[in-house]
């Protein structure tokens, strides 16, 4: 069974026979599933909303803006008017654009079926190319993700073969959080997206000037596993990801002190 | 195992005999007659097949026929003129099309984009025909009609 | 017989329509999607569907094909193997097989093909035919295909029919290979006082036209096949169709190929590729339509694809700037069949000069066989591909010697009645004007700026050259008609594919006959009722089509006087057309409207009717030229009808740490001889501009080591965006006349696309300092190669 929401990524496997469910459940008009709203102090982001309402939404410009810069760059205006955010972690190719700012903002998925509802956090989410710990029979409501405290500053980068649409061969996302708190996370650098943790460290407590990026840059390349394949290669990804961090890092500390170029400015 | 959907193409209610794994694309073509979304990949890369579905565009071969039960869809023949005031004309004066097999798809993007944002920056349109390949014109004078389009509004409005 | 006179004779005229910006004659129905292409006619109930069986193998012998499963599929009408159809078909030479028979040579060659009513059945039991092969060394290297002890693809090469300006070495895998040999190429480079040498290499392209190919074919049970065909080229696909199928009872009076509007062709859809499937099938259910669409996947994978090249590039020039020699040795990547291939290979063999007046020369362009899908004519033909390394060179070898590379080509570049390489006489040419107003346009020699401190911006430069490659006897005809209100209908069987030939022709019809083009309709062909046209390539047509139906307008315009002349006694000479009227230079009190008379006639004093209907017909053949030459030297002939030459330039801004591209400004001139639309080759030059910048920044085709293609869509083969073309384009216009051109117009059409790559690969060396050898030059490539390059410093 395969749930369709957006349908962007399952129609067109459908078509080339790469799935072969015997059910497709279209999940469009259960009640519920198009929340973007604010509870408890986190934006709730309902398994039927868009990249497109995510770019348009003013709680999504107000508490995180990253997550829209990312949503902008996802394929073009007629793929975002389908295309969901939480069909995109559950596609979870490991270029997906959703995963890097919502591992930075320590998403929380919310499944639910027959057996009841659980709650994952991001970082548990994905489990590989196209795996996720997403069981039969369950699906995601929603996604809630905390509004992070102020001051913050954060940047999307991503790095693809030209401006138009195409798939990231490359994505930083960065968090800059009030006492010195980085969060940084990469996609289509390993198999799945993922966190960096000791580049955080390294970066913990320090304003982001040379040194402290420098120190950064030197654990990127473990916290990666870069592939070759048709998009870039193994040696040209391991090589942008320094650029790119070094680039998000300065975005998001401009951007933390109110200056910097708007959210959504390409930086590559 | 076929099944009846209600789909207003166009301003009016047509019920259609579909297989639940029909695209949108071919339900439109081959079963309800409408020609002008063309099909180019089949994999919501080109963006030839671009229509209205409930006022937005989207790619026709991305949707399932059963998905657009009971919605409205809007190709380029169904464009009021309100949606199409001066960009015809714009696109035909200036010699924007060549091979022309994209410019349904493309002037769906472009009456969309006319519709929400009547005073588009240059870049506001390259983005908003960025999804719709064009191999012949190098886009330049088809977003050279659609500001001068947004411009000859501005003037008669 | 209609007098076509020069055009000299008419340019003292003031020319009304030639020469302006006029609307599209097709643009209303494209915009509102009222265009009709293949996919867009409707079959009816009856229209059967064919998939088609693959070989999962570059190269293989068949050993068993099993269809009986398929067969017994519900739905499933027929199921056909190469022994239904052993034939073999090609255009310039028949290497090629409707169906695989006893051999594959690439992967995705057409091994059996299944017809069914509904696509998803056809689809799903193609699965179900089960093919035995026994696996052969496969080759995808020119290079290595033509060493020593290679594996023969093409073991019967010495019998396959072929042109006789192809020159195959049977035994090898060499399916043809042009020699052009001028002046004493040893002496040459040992009166140079540098040499410099080098390889360059080519991947294959895509023409990624957006419609799919298509073909619908119907045999009905008169015996009569109808063909609708998206095709750039209904003749010759009627005449292929009708030899291929001989066998079967047809000829070409049985066959009727209906084109109606191509939604792209850029080479792709010339000659006969998967058409020949759709009318090999329709003989198979016979009496009921049968569509074969081609998926994107397989657009990329078994149509024309444009071929890889390894050129290697030796030039010797003095110390004052003159070139002396050219050494220029062509692998071609041809593909498993060369049948249309063979002649890009031709064509570059003739040209690989470039727009250079050289005293010796030798060039050795290699057709070889390789097991990769065929290759075949893509715009350029040949010359986007051997121009990446030559004019690279140019700029090399200028900085070799300290000269601005500007200076060098203006000093080199060839000009009217200088000696081609294979001996004929260059025609007339604004090369020099094309290449000061490029330089001017793009600030050649000033240093800018980057818009982003830490980027590097540089400018490139580059000539161009091609002339059509054509048969000595490729001709086109036209016919004319007016209605009842003075409007004209024109039949030619040239194609509109998006660059404004049908209303080229309205243009020059209007020109002559002073009707506006708003009241003339140029129809799509149907060889039925079109006359012939040979094919839409080598951008030919406003040339060689545009003659003809200036022709058939003259003819028409002399009938209207001779109508006038008869009735009113006014001598025919000194009657002309203006404003659809008849006027006579010696009573300027008369006019006469065509609408009045050119059905139904003019009525004589004696209450009788003079005229009729008044219909033209046109007819052109360039009568000079030849393809006999000696094979060893290819001195002797005339293969080329005449050079289009131009010039660009570009300012290219670059990220050093991403290697990303920004261009910023490309300059284009281009001599059209005499721009009959300036507007539609504003289009030809903004299109193929971004076109060309696509294969040297974005694209290239990626076969992994089983020769299967990597990337067959445009998720992983990019083409651009409305995001990812230059800042601006400047299109120039040169216009020096081409005598024997209608109003003096030569082609355009390919040219734009070529000077893109060199250009990039200059602009790149000149802001960073690295020479980059092999197309794509992509941002990786750039920021890689930048990086080796600093640790080679370190």
């Amino acid at each position: 069974m395969r749930i369709l929401a957006g349908g962007t990524d399952l129609v067109p496997w459908l078509r080339d026979d790469l799935i072969t469910p015997d059910l497709v459940v279209d999940i469009k008009r259960l009640p519920g599933l198009g929340d973007l709203d604010v509870v408890d102090g986190a934006l709730r982001i309902g398994a039927l909303v868009t990249f497109a309402d995510l770019v348009a939404s003013p709680l999504i410009a107000k508490f995180l803006p990253m997550l829209g810069e990312a949503a902008g760059t996802v394929g073009s205006v007629g793929i975002r008017h389908r295309a969901t955010l939480v069909g995109n972690i559950c596609s979870a190719v490991p270029s997906c654009d959703s995963g890097p700012p919502l591992l930075v903002h320590e998403a929380m998925v919310h499944v639910i079926g027959s057996e009841g509802g659980r709650v994952v956090p991001i970082r548990e989410w994905f489990l590989g190319p196209k795996q996720t710990v997403l069981d039969r029979g369950e699906l995601v409501a929603h996604v809630t993700v905390p509004i992070p405290p102020v001051p913050r500053g954060a940047a999307f980068v991503r790095l693809s073969r030209y401006a138009g649409e195409d798939l990231a061969q490359a994505s930083v996302a960065v968090l800059s959080l009030p006492e010195g708190e980085w969060r940084v996370a990469f996609g289509a650098l390993a198999p799945t997206p993922v966190r960096a943790p000791a580049v955080e460290a390294a970066l913990s407590g320090r304003q982001a000037n040379d040194g402290a990026i420098a120190d950064a840059l030197r654990l990127v390349p473990d916290a990666i596993a870069p592939i070759t394949d048709m998009r870039a290669s193994k040696e040209y990804r391991m090589a942008m990801a320094g650029v790119m961090l070094r680039r998000a890092l300065h975005l998001a500390e401009t951007r933390r002190a109110g200056a910097g170029p708007a959210y959504g400015t390409a930086v590559m | 195992m076929k099944t009846d959907v209600t789909i207003t193409i166009n301003g009016e209610p047509r019920i259609l005999t579909v297989e639940p794994n029909d695209v949108l694309l071919d339900v439109l073509r081959t079963t309800a007659g409408v020609k002008s979304p063309k099909i180019g990949c089949e994999r919501g890369d080109c963006g030839s097949c671009t229509v209205l579905l409930d006022g937005k565009s989207v790619r026709s071969c991305l949707v399932l026929g059963i998905e657009a039960d009971g919605h409205d869809v809007t190709t380029v023949e169904g464009l009021d003129d309100a949606a199409l005031a001066g960009l015809e004309h714009a696109l035909v004066a200036m010699n924007a099309f060549q091979c022309g097999f994209c410019a349904p798809g493309i002037v769906i993007a472009a009456a969309e984009l006319l519709g929400h944002e009547p005073h588009p920056t240059r870049e506001q349109v390259q983005h908003a025909i960025a999804g719709n390949l064009c191999r012949c014109t190098g886009y330049e004078p088809i977003i050279d009609a659609v500001l001068a389009a947004a411009e000859e509004r501005s003037v008669t409005a | 017989m209609t007098d076509v006179r020069p055009f000299e004779a008419t340019a003292a005229r003031t020319l009304e329509v030639v020469g302006t910006a006029a609307t599209r004659i097709d643009g209303l129905e494209k915009v509102t999607g009222a265009a009709q292409y293949v996919d867009d006619i409707d079959f009816g109930a009856d229209l059967l569907h064919a998939a088609i069986v693959e070989s999962p193998h570059p190269h293989a012998r068949i050993l068993s094909i099993d269809t009986s499963e398929a067969e017994a599929v519900p739905g499933v009408v027929k199921v056909v193997t190469g022994e239904d159809f052993p034939f073999t078909f090609g255009l310039y030479m028949k290497d090629r097989y409707v169906f695989a028979q006893d051999r594959v040579r690439f992967v995705g060659e057409q091994v059996a093909a299944v017809v069914a009513r509904d696509p998803k059945v056809a689809k799903r039991a193609a699965r179900l035919v089960r093919v035995e092969y026994e696996e052969l060394p496969a080759i995808y290297d020119p290079l290595e295909a033509v060493g020593a002890g290679a594996d023969l693809l093409h073991p019967d090469l010495a019998d396959y029919p072929h042109v006789p300006w192809f020159f195959p070495h049977a035994g090898t895998n060499i399916a043809h290979w042009r020699k052009t040999r001028k002046g004493d190429i040893e002496e040459g480079f040992a009166s140079a006082d540098v040499v410099l040498e080098d390889t360059y290499r080519v991947p294959r392209y895509a023409h990624c036209a957006i419609e799919p190919h298509i073909v619908v074919g119907l045999y009905d049970r008169a015996g009569r096949l109808t063909m609708w065909s998206a095709s750039q080229s209904p003749y010759t696909q009627r005449h292929l169709f009708a030899e291929a199928l001989a066998p079967l009872g047809l000829s070409d009076k049985d066959v009727r190929v209906v084109t109606p509007y191509v939604g792209g062709g850029f080479g792709g859809k010339a000659g006969v590729s998967m058409e020949i499937l759709g009318a090999a099938l329709a003989t198979a259910v016979q009496g009921h339509p049968v569509k074969v669409r081609w998926t994107r996947e397989q657009e990329f994978y078994n149509t024309y694809q444009r071929q890889g090249l390894v050129a290697h590039v030796k030039l010797g020039v003095t110390r004052g700037g003159m070139i002396t020699a050219l050494d220029h040795t062509l692998h071609w990547d041809a593909g498993a069949y060369v049948e249309y291939g063979a002649n890009v290979v031709n064509a570059a063999g003739l040209s690989a000069t470039g727009p250079y007046r050289i005293p010796n020369v030798k060039i050795d362009s290699l057709c070889v066989y390789t097991n990769l899908p065929p290759g075949g004519p893509y715009r350029g033909f040949g010359y986007s591909e051997f121009h990446f390394g030559l004019e690279s060179h140019v700029t090399r070898v200028a900085h070799a010697i300290g000269m601005d590379p500007v200076e060098f080509r203006r000093r080199n570049a060839i000009v009217e009645g200088d000696t081609l390489a294979y001996g004929a006489e260059m025609n007339p040419s604004g090369i020099h004007e094309a290449i000061d107003r490029t330089a001017a346009a793009i600030g050649w020699g000033e240093p800018e700026e980057p818009t982003v401190p830490g980027r590097k911006v540089g400018k490139g430069f580059s000539l161009f050259w091609k002339a059509p490659a054509m048969p000595p006897n490729a001709s086109s005809a036209s016919f004319l008609k007016f209605n009842e209100d003075g409007s004209l209908n024109i039949t030619v069987s040239g194609m509109e594919l998006g660059q404004g030939y049908l209303t080229v022709m309205a243009q020059i019809a209007s020109e002559v006959l002073t009707v506006p083009t708003r009241k003339i309709r140029v129809e799509t062909p149907d060889t039925d009722r079109n006359p012939y046209e040979w094919q839409t390539v080598a951008s030919h047509v406003t040339w060689s089509c545009g003659n003809a139906v200036r022709a058939a307008a003259i003819e028409a315009r002399e009938k209207i006087f001779d109508v006038v002349h008869r009735v009113h006694g006014y001598e025919e000479d000194s009657l002309y057309l203006e404003d659809e009227h008849v006027r006579c230079s010696t009573d300027p009190e008369f006019a006469l409207a065509l609408r009045d008379f050119v059905i139904n006639g003019l009525e004589a004093e004696d209450g009788t009717f003079k005229g009729g209907p008044i219909v033209g017909s046109g007819t052109f053949m360039p009568e000079f030229t030849s393809t006999r030459s000696d094979p060893e030297t290819s001195q002797g002939g005339h293969p080329n009808v005449h050079y289009t030459v131009g010039a660009a330039g570009a300012v290219v801004e670059i990220d050093p740490e991403t290697g990303k591209m920004q261009v910023r400004k490309i300059a284009l001139a281009v001599d059209v001889g005499k721009a009959i639309n300036p507007s539609l080759i504003e289009g030809q030059i903004t299109g193929g501009v971004v076109q060309g910048l696509a294969t040297v920044l974005y694209e290239d085709m990626r076969f992994d080591d089983h020769g299967r293609l990597l990337n067959p869509n445009f998720t992983d083969y990019k083409i651009p965006t409305a995001r990812d073309i230059p800042d601006e384009i400047v299109p120039i216009i040169v216009e020096v006349p081409q005598p024997d051109g209608p109003f003096g117009a030569r082609g355009v059409g390919e040219h734009t696309m070529i000077p893109a790559a060199p250009v990039v690969a200059n602009a790149v060396e000149d802001a960073l300092g690295i020479r980059i050898t092999s197309m794509p030059i992509t941002a990786e490539k750039v920021a890689l190669t930048l990086l080796a390059a600093n640790a080679d410093q370190e």
